[in-house]
């Protein structure tokens, strides 16, 4: 919200600086976006016309004696066109100081021109929302007074942040009432009494009908004898340093009384409403009608409006229709200042895509008391504007102050950790408006101002008591936190992963949860390529290995979503691996696997302290002859292999990629291992070479080796393999290394090659080996 | 005897000869074998003691053993000789040793990642425990039992990413507070670290998928002032000693009293200015907006069955990729998600 300070400080006194004021308000909870520094205008007084004729010795000049107060005249040459004698007009004297220039006496085709006659822009105002030409005062304004001075114009403005739980402070005297709270400055807010009280109006009035619950109250009053002209210069300047576009004086009035006091108004052309009634209530299927912004809508059940007996003339707390707007022809206005559920405004604001300074203020549910309060302040100001006010009627709930609030002296010690007396306590709650009863002197009965609905249980006052202190004045104290059981086991195995990874040479990357593709959909994504939810981390993995000029290695840990017969599930995936540079060597060998292999091997050792089991595997999107599978006490925890290379070729990754995917709920805790005494002899090898079928797999060898020798084999490790013409067509060369030990003595020669002839009979019998020199 | 000693003569001397001209161990190790080995030389001159009369064999087995002893000695200090010339030949070497390393991959951990580590060390060293939950949540730990219905202003604030009617990408890590706390009765000492997403346009400053860590503590006697404690420690943790926090009010559903949580710029020192210009980092302000805090709202306490009147606690939630912009002055926080190679290696 736009505030600017002069404006605040009609009610309150405050630093003249703008930082100081802004600081104050970030510490109260209102944080300051930004400073708007106003530019420096000096010598610039208001003026009346006297007498206006044209300019001897040029067409398009006029010549101005121009009234500033003083005994003389300034006599002002001018080219605007909208000036006439007797208007109130600024002019910037002889050595006045403008944003863009300094006014120096000059003559004009032969007149002395001794000022400047002011437009709305040369005060640094928008002047695409003033009168074109030379800007209007108010007639009845004193002269030779300073303009900046008068409307404010040197005065920063500042954007408040407002959170939503206080629309009371999205408005002047909100704003103005915390920070004579917070500074301990008197507050100077008028005393509101609706000028038309006494008044009945002479005859037929609207009567309001609430057939809504979502209406709580509807003020309504009617003013007579008004007249659509451009509201008063002071007003305009106000609502221009705000941000608000003025537009005439009953639009305008209306505006100003939603920024000044938080509650939004609206103004219908008392000949528009049809029946004499004005009625709330929601929206029928396939009506229609056209809001202020000039859009037909179509409106549902959902929409609340004010209507006549035969049409909708307002969406209730969002905009005013088209048929009831007030223009030149209206000479008579209804005013509604209203109150409205906030949830049923935001949810018509939604589903209609439209959004006001009104329908910002009542979905957050304002009190009830700002209406009286809202058409009090309008009819003052349009009663100052010629108009006839008369006495406001009020339908729906009245506007009572809430039930006290017990809070426990103890309790603001207790949350707040900072010893506060009563007396401080109830000092603090009262400059904020409430109302303390000190009866009990431990518990004191505290009723909030009106307009807080935000305040409704103890803590809320602590709150308030804390920020009228000052949050800095709490002190700083690290507590000491008693046992408990709760586990940070699922934590700690991600993270002793993700070091492992770390220490094996791979980086860790966070790629995209939201995808182009996957099987658990989000309704409201922000885009196509982000629809759905992803169901591996392979893809994301892809793309950045694809994106990366040079071979990388890389691990994600993140989660991945399914579903099932009972609906979504989320899974926490580790997928590790590399894009890496083709070696040359034959289609039956690939040390890139074998690489992955062996870091996946010593992962999964480090983190469940037991050897992973590794066969021939399959997993879609990877290469059908080069992908195993991981096992550990029979339960799948890893699949591993190279990327098949179409689905690589899909996301442009031109390299070979490998990668390892493993499912972290599947990894067995760690087991600890426990140490097993080597033998005290020493060991000896044997080297056997045998030729199998290309089918029988280096492992099937090992395992088939250690259980022909039994207990005397300490270790098979095949280490060589070769495939080609000398060994003959789906047959392959397999070279293992046996370690052969005892536990007891020092192993012979002979029962070494007693253990080799037991083993290459076995591997006979089971796998028909040719036994190789 | 004469002719005896002559041949031992003329042994010795070949002897030195031949080890003089050995260049290497092998080759110093022949000339052993032939002269000092069981069928070298020597031992065809010892064969002839036989043939001496048997007063003169003492003797002559004595200068042969003396000969023998100083043969051997020759070997050993030609052995030496050779090892030192091996030696000087070694430390002649001389290399460029600041000619490129090399170097097996480097591995690192994501920075978002050794900020959470960082940041819950801190607080498991203070008696917390580390909890995970997962990332699409029911509505009702994300808001309803948050103290935030559905009609709740605040639910606009949280611009979520929907899967079902009551089923959506956690906006904030929050529902860990309600999983926890109805698991489990006070003492409730968590940090809550995880991924988050909320329907934000990206720029240099907002992401739709980042990460929070969140905190709760609650007990008997637990007040704002342990909030401030902890957190103060924690943006010392992270940023250095000499940081200060400011807390200042605000507004969540599920805390009160509520505040927004800054810290002293780092890069600044809190100043708001390098040399004469303003702070980039803070834009002059002085201050680094870490995220939300509070004390924990009584309806969420009752929601979970705890006691208002008896417990009371805190809780914080900041946005880690937040937290990386100001600790590694980044630039733009989609860099996090890119996850760049060179971004990686050098904040490794
Ligand atoms: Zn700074």
């Amino acid at each position: 919200m736009r505030v600017p300070i002069s404006w605040l400080r009609e009610f309150v006194t405050l630093p003249a600086d703008a930082q100081a004021i802004a600081d104050r308000l970030a510490m109260l909870g209102f944080p300051v976006a930004e400073i708007e520094r106003r530019p420096t205008i000096t010598g610039v007084i208001t003026a009346r016309i006297a007498a206006l004729e044209k300019h001897p010795n040029a067409d398009r000049l006029q010549v101005a004696q121009v009234d500033v107060g003083a005994e003389a005249p300034l006599t002002i040459a001018t080219a605007a066109t909208n000036v006439a004698a007797g208007q109130t007009i600024a002019v910037a004297t002889i050595g006045a100081q403008l944003p863009a220039l300094t006014i120096a006496p000059r003559t004009m085709r032969g007149v002395a021109s001794q000022g400047m006659m002011i437009s709305a822009e040369e005060l640094a105002l928008p002047g695409e929302w003033f009168e074109d030409g030379i800007m209007q005062l108010d007639p009845n304004c004193a002269l030779g007074m300073d303009v900046v001075e008068l409307f404010g114009l040197d005065t920063a403005v500042l954007d408040v942040e407002i959170t939503t739980n206080r629309p009371d402070s999205m408005s002047i005297f909100g704003l103005a009432r915390e920070l004579a709270a917070s500074f301990g400055t008197g507050l100077r807010l008028p005393e509101f009494v609706n000028p038309g009280r006494d008044a009945e109006p002479p005859g037929e009035e609207p009567q309001v009908a609430i057939e809504s619950d979502d209406c709580y109250r509807f003020v309504s009053q009617r003013i007579d004898g008004v007249r659509v002209a451009p509201a008063p210069a002071w007003l305009r300047v106000r609502l221009a340093l705000s941000g608000q576009r003025p537009i005439n004086n009953l639009v305008d009035v209306s505006n100003y009384v939603m920024l000044e006091t938080g509650q939004p108004l609206h103004f219908y052309d008392a000949q528009a409403i049809r029946g004499g009634r004005l009625i709330v209530r929601s929206g029928r299927d396939g009506e229609t009608m056209v809001t202020l912004d000039g859009v037909t809508r179509t409106l549902s059940t959902q929409a609340l409006v004010i209507a006549d007996d035969e049409r909708p003339l307002c969406l209730a707390g969002l905009m005013g229709g088209a048929v009831s707007e007030v223009g030149p022809a209206t000479t008579a206005i209804v005013l509604e200042a209203a109150n409205f559920n906030g949830a049923r405004v935001r949810r018509m604001s939604n589903a209609l895509a439209l959004r006001t300074e009104a329908s910002a203020r009542h979905e957050k549910s304002l009190a009830l008391a700002l209406t009286d309060l809202g058409a009090a302040r309008a009819a003052a100001l349009l009663r100052d504007l010629g108009a006839t006010v008369y006495r406001p009627r009020a339908y729906g709930e009245p506007a009572t102050r809430a039930a006290a609030i017990a809070l426990k002296v103890a309790d603001v010690q207790r949350l707040l950790g900072l010893p506060l007396a009563a007396q401080a306590i109830e000092h603090h709650l009262a400059a904020l408006g409430c109302e303390i009863d000190l009866t009990q002197p431990d518990t004191l009965a505290v009723t909030p101002p009106v307009w807080r609905r935000d305040l409704t249980i103890a803590a809320d006052l602590i709150e308030e008591v804390a920020r009228i202190e000052g949050y800095e004045r709490i002190p700083s104290i690290v507590p000491s936190v008693a046992p408990h059981e709760i586990s940070s086991a699922a934590f700690a195995l991600e993270s002793r992963i993700a070091h492992v990874l770390e220490g094996l040479g791979y980086r860790e990357i966070i790629t995209q949860s939201l995808r182009n593709a996957g099987s658990v959909e989000v309704r409201n994504p922000l885009s196509e390529e982000q629809r759905f939810l992803r169901d591996s981390l392979v893809p994301g993995i892809i793309e950045y290995l694809a994106e990366n000029a040079s071979p990388v290695r890389v691990f994600e840990i993140g989660e991945v979503f399914n579903t099932d017969a009972n609906g979504l599930v989320e899974q926490s995936l580790l997928t590790f691996g590399f894009s890496a540079d083709p070696v040359d060597e034959p289609p039956w060998r690939d040390s890139h696997f074998l690489a992955l292999k062996g870091d996946c091997e010593q992962l999964l050792r480090k983190i469940t302290g037991r050897d992973a089991e590794l066969k021939r595997g399959a997993k879609p999107g990877f290469h059908p002859g080069k992908t195993a599978l991981a096992t550990l006490d029979g339960r799948a925890v890893a699949h591993l292999g190279r990327i098949d290379p179409r689905a690589a070729k899909a996301s442009d990754l031109r390299r070979p990629a490998y990668l390892c995917v493993i499912e972290i709920a599947s990894l067995p805790a760690y087991e600890t291992p426990r140490y097993q005494v080597p033998s005290r002899y020493p060991s000896t090898y044997r080297d056997v070479a045998v030729v199998v079928d290309i089918d029988v797999s280096a492992r099937d060898i090992e395992r088939a080796i250690v259980a022909a020798v039994g207990s005397l084999c300490t270790g098979a490790v095949v280490f060589d393999e070769y495939r080609g013409p000398q060994i003959g067509e789906g047959r392959k060369s397999l070279a293992a290394r046996v370690t052969l030990q005892r536990f007891d003595a020092t192993i012979t020669d002979e029962e070494a090659d007693a253990a080799v002839s037991l083993l290459l009979d076995a591997l006979q019998k089971e796998f028909g080996a040719e036994i190789r020199a | 005897m004469t002719e005896l000693a002559s041949k031992l003569d003329d042994v010795t001397q070949r002897f030195a000869a031949a080890v003089d001209r050995a260049n290497d161990e092998q080759a110093l190790e022949s000339v052993r074998v032939a002269y000092l080995g069981r069928n070298g030389e020597v031992t065809a001159v010892r064969r002839a003691i036989g043939a001496l009369p048997p007063g003169e064999r003492p003797e002559a087995g004595r200068v042969i053993n003396d000969a023998v002893a100083a043969m051997e000695r020759r070997l050993q200090a030609a052995h030496g000789e050779l090892e030192s010339r091996a030696f000087d030949a070694e430390l002649a070497a001389s290399i460029d040793v600041t000619f490129p390393s090399i170097r097996r991959p480097a591995g690192s951990i994501h920075p978002v990642r050794r900020i959470i580590e960082e940041s819950c060390a801190y607080f498991v060293r203070h008696g917390f425990a580390v909890v995970v939950g997962p990332e699409a949540e029911p509505d009702y730990y994300t808001f309803d039992a948050l103290n935030i219905p559905s009609d709740h202003p605040a639910r606009e604030g949280f611009d979520s990413f929907w899967i079902s009617d009551t089923l959506l990408l956690r906006p904030h890590t929050s529902p860990m507070q309600i999983r926890t706390m109805q698991q489990h009765r006070p003492p409730i000492a968590i940090v809550a670290p995880g991924k988050c997403f909320r329907r934000d346009a990206v720029d240099a400053r907002h992401l739709f998928q980042f990460h929070q860590v969140e905190g709760l503590l609650v007990a008997e006697g637990i007040n704002f002032g342990h909030l401030k404690g902890m957190l103060t420690g924690l943006c010392r943790e992270l940023f250095g000693a000499q940081q200060n926090v400011r807390f200042r009010p605000s507004y969540f559903p599920f805390t009160e009293p509520s505040a927004e949580v800054d810290t002293t710029c780092p890069k600044c020192k809190g100043t708001g200015l390098l040399g004469s210009q303003s702070c980039n980092m803070c834009g002059g302000s002085a201050w680094i907006e870490l995220g939300g805090a509070g004390m924990v709202h009584p309806s969420v306490l009752t929601e979970v069955g705890y006691d208002p009147d008896r417990y009371s606690g805190w809780a914080f939630g900041f946005g880690v990729e937040r937290l990386g912009l100001t600790r590694y002055e980044v630039d733009d926080i989609r860099r996090f998600t890119k996850s760049d190679p060179n971004f990686l290696a050098q904040l490794s």
